[in-house]
Formats: structure tokens, sequence, C-alpha cells
């Protein structure tokens, strides 16, 4: 009985802490990506600009947790199937955070434009499954700047 | 060629549906999902459970060592004494050839007694201080007895074990330790129907031995007016496995007039040693 009582206190915290963080998270993503969106981010390996440039490696790095309200419902999901909407709205803040902190790095070295982008995605909650996950994304790619 | 960035629509890689109303979904889903197994488990688990021989119960009995946690051996005249009543309640039980009751003795002051896995029956010395006479232990022991042979503890430890599985898979947890949880050496919770069902081949066991149902029904009085000293409110129904001590008490009469049995005859004492000590040799 006390453990049901724990674990709906925890979802419930989970969720309301958990859709305040995210509401303010997406908010604060929105405006940065339209400030930043001067400083253009390309997946292609080959710098599409010609002349004379510096090449620079630029990184933003995000380690971002799950609350345990998407955790359960993931769970209930697992025995069902389908999309794991918690997950993703996480997964979609941390992977354009971690665009947005690099972008940040190469503004400030007066880069023109980023190529080669790569994310990198981990989970570092460990193996047991009943942790609460942990994931960190890492985007990398490499800034040019005019010489 | 131009390079930017356009502003990409919001929705695309996530969705604007409320969490909430997909774990409403997803809680009445497995709900229903929950509902169903136990529906089937009920009705389907103990048709499949009676398929399953004595001797594999036994087996998995065996894997315990049930003479670390009984004291057996300390009260010898008792053991011998007990298991002569056992094997005529088997018999009176028509026990199918193949399940063989062991009874042990505990040396504790709990007021209890409970049949396990492999045709093991427990009784605690609480419980036998309390006793007045024969009949009314063979009532004991032919409840317990008959657990053994309704294949009860099998049943509630299936049901135990699936509903750790299922709430190990809801919660993610690992359920590494399900035998454990299950409590294969404890006391077993069985349901209100098995109780009565108990209750009923207890009466047969009397019947078959004395040839009356008298001093049965002193056990339900036993448990009744020791709920009363320790001032607890008798469970409500609802929440209790067993049922209420009044209404056994009262089906002693109904069955008794129903099969036609007596219930009144000569009660049989106990032996002499149940007036002294159990246990030959107190230990310090």
């Amino acid at each position: 009985m006390y453990e049901l009582i724990i674990t709906l206190v925890l979802i419930t915290l989970g969720y309301f802490f958990g859709s305040r963080a995210e509401k303010k998270h997406y908010k604060s993503i929105i405006e940065r990506e339209k400030i930043l969106n001067s400083l253009p981010v390309m997946a292609s390996r080959i710098p599409i600009v010609k002349g004379d440039y510096d090449q620079i490696l630029v990184s933003g790095n995000v380690v971002i947790a799950s609350d345990y309200f998407k955790g359960f419902v993931a769970s209930l999901r697992n025995l069902f199937g389908g999309r794991l909407r918690t997950y993703e709205t996480l997964l979609d803040r941390a992977r354009r955070e971690a665009i947005l902190r690099m972008k940040e790095q190469a503004q400030e070295l007066g880069a023109d434009i980023i190529f080669n982008v790569k994310y990198e995605t981990s989970n570092i909650s460990g193996q047991v499954s009943s942790k609460m996950s942990v994931i960190e994304v890492h985007a990398y790619g490499t800034a040019l700047k005019k010489a | 060629m131009k390079y930017e960035n356009p502003q990409i629509p919001e929705g695309i890689n996530t969705t604007k549906e409320h969490p909430l109303k997909e774990l409403l979904v997803l809680l009445i889903g497995s709900l229903l999902v929950i509902l169903s197994i136990t529906f089937v488990v009920t009705f389907g688990g103990g048709w499949l459970v009676d398929k399953i021989p004595f001797s594999i119960e036994k087996k998995v009995s065996n894997m315990y060592d049930v003479e670390k946690h009984v004291d057996d051996k300390r009260a010898p005249e008792l053991i011998h004494y007990l298991q002569g009543l056992v094997d005529q309640i088997s018999e009176a039980q028509d026990l199918p050839e193949d399940i063989k009751i062991t009874v042990h003795f505990i040396n504790s002051g709990t007021v209890n007694a409970f049949a396990t896995l492999g045709g093991h029956v427990f009784v605690f010395r609480g419980l036998l201080e309390k006793l007045p006479n024969e009949n009314t232990l063979v009532t004991l022991l032919g409840h317990e007895i008959a657990h053994v042979k309704l294949r009860h503890p099998i049943k509630s430890l299936s049901a135990g074990i699936f509903f750790s599985i299922l709430t190990s898979a809801v919660t993610g947890g690992t359920g590494s330790d399900l035998l454990g949880s299950a409590g294969l050496l404890g006391s077993l919770k069985f349901g209100r129907d098995m109780e009565q069902q108990s209750d009923k081949e207890a009466m047969v066991s009397l019947q078959g031995m004395y040839g009356h149902l008298n001093g049965g029904a002193e056990l339900f009085r036993i448990f009744q007016k020791m709920k009363e000293e320790s001032d607890i409110d008798e469970p409500v129904k609802m929440f209790s496995s067993h049922p209420h001590d009044e209404k056994r008490i009262k089906n002693f009469q109904v069955v008794a007039k129903d099969k036609g049995w007596h219930e009144t005859g000569a009660l049989t004492p106990l032996p002499d040693f149940f007036q002294h000590s159990f246990v030959a040799r107190k230990v310090n």
C-alpha cells in the first residue's frame, strides 16, 4: 500500500515538475533558435563555401534526465508498443539544445557556417533498467571562420 | 546556392497530444489486460495446477531445508502423536495415494498453523496449548491437510508468482526474486473459498474418525476469543481471507444438519504430555 502511494506521489511530482521544465525549455529553445538562425549548420561533409577559411571544431553537449512520469508512461507503453512519445520530446529537446550550444560556441568564435555536423547520443544511466534514464547528446561539427 | 536553416515547424518529431491522455489510455489498457489475465488465471489456472503432479510440488519443496526451521527433534513424542493423527485424517479424507502429509512442530508462542508446498503442515506451540481436546486438534489438522489435498498452496503460489511477474513487468523491476517474494515456505494466503472448502473437509475427517462433529467449532471459538482479547476488531469480511469465525461456527451446524451428522458426542482427551511441556528439554 505504501509503495503504491509513494509511486503515485512520484508520478504526480514527475508530471508537474517535468512538464513545467519541458515547457520552459521548449520556449527557450525556440527563442534561441530564432536568434541563432543567421548561423547555418549543415550535415554535408565537404565545405560548400569557397575562399580562405579557418576550420575550428565546435561542439555542444547536453545531459538530460527523464522524470518519473515519463518513465512510468514509457514502461506502460512497453506492454503495448508504439511511439514512446514522452521520450520523443526528451530527445528532441536534448538534440536541439546540443545544436544550440554548438552554435553559441561557433558564434563566439566569429564563425560564418558549421558543416559536417554529427550527433552522438548515449544513455548514461547504466545497465539497470529500473533506474531513471539519463541521456547525453553531443553535437559536433566544423566551423568555418574567414581567415 | 543559398545556405540557411529555415525555422522548422514544431510537432513533427514530437507530438502535441497531451501526455496525460496517453497515460489514461495506457492505464485503462493495462487494467483491462490485468483483469482479463486474472480472469484466465483464476478459472484456467486452477484447472492447470491440478494437472501438476504432487511429486513435482514435493521436488520444489525439497529445495528448501524444512528441518532448519522446525523443532521436530526436540518434541519426538508430540511429533509421533501428531503424525499418527495426520495419517488417520489422511485416510478419512481419502487423500490420493501420492500425497503424503508431514507434520512439523514449531516451538513458538504464535497462535497459528499452516500448510505449505509438498504436504508440509506446521503447527505452532501457541496454538497447541490452547486446544481443549483431540477433536479440536483433528479439526485443525484436517483443515490444513485439506489445503494440501485440494492443492491450495501451489494454487496460491502460482497466483503469487504470476502477480509478481505482472507487477515487475509494469513497474520495470527485474523480478529476480520471484520465488522469494512469493514466500515458498512462509504461510501462504488462501482465498475465502479455499478456507471454506477446507473447513468442510475438516468436518469430513471429524465424522470419519469420531462419528460426530463435537469439538470442531471449538477451534474457531479459540480464534474468536483471541481476537476479542487482543482488542482488535475482526477485520471487515472483504479484507479477510478467513471467513468470519462466527460464520464458520455456524457452518458446522449447517453441514451437520445437511448431512444428518451428530453435533454431540464424546470428546477424546489429549495425551498427558499436552499438560506439561511439548519440548523435552528447554534451551536457555
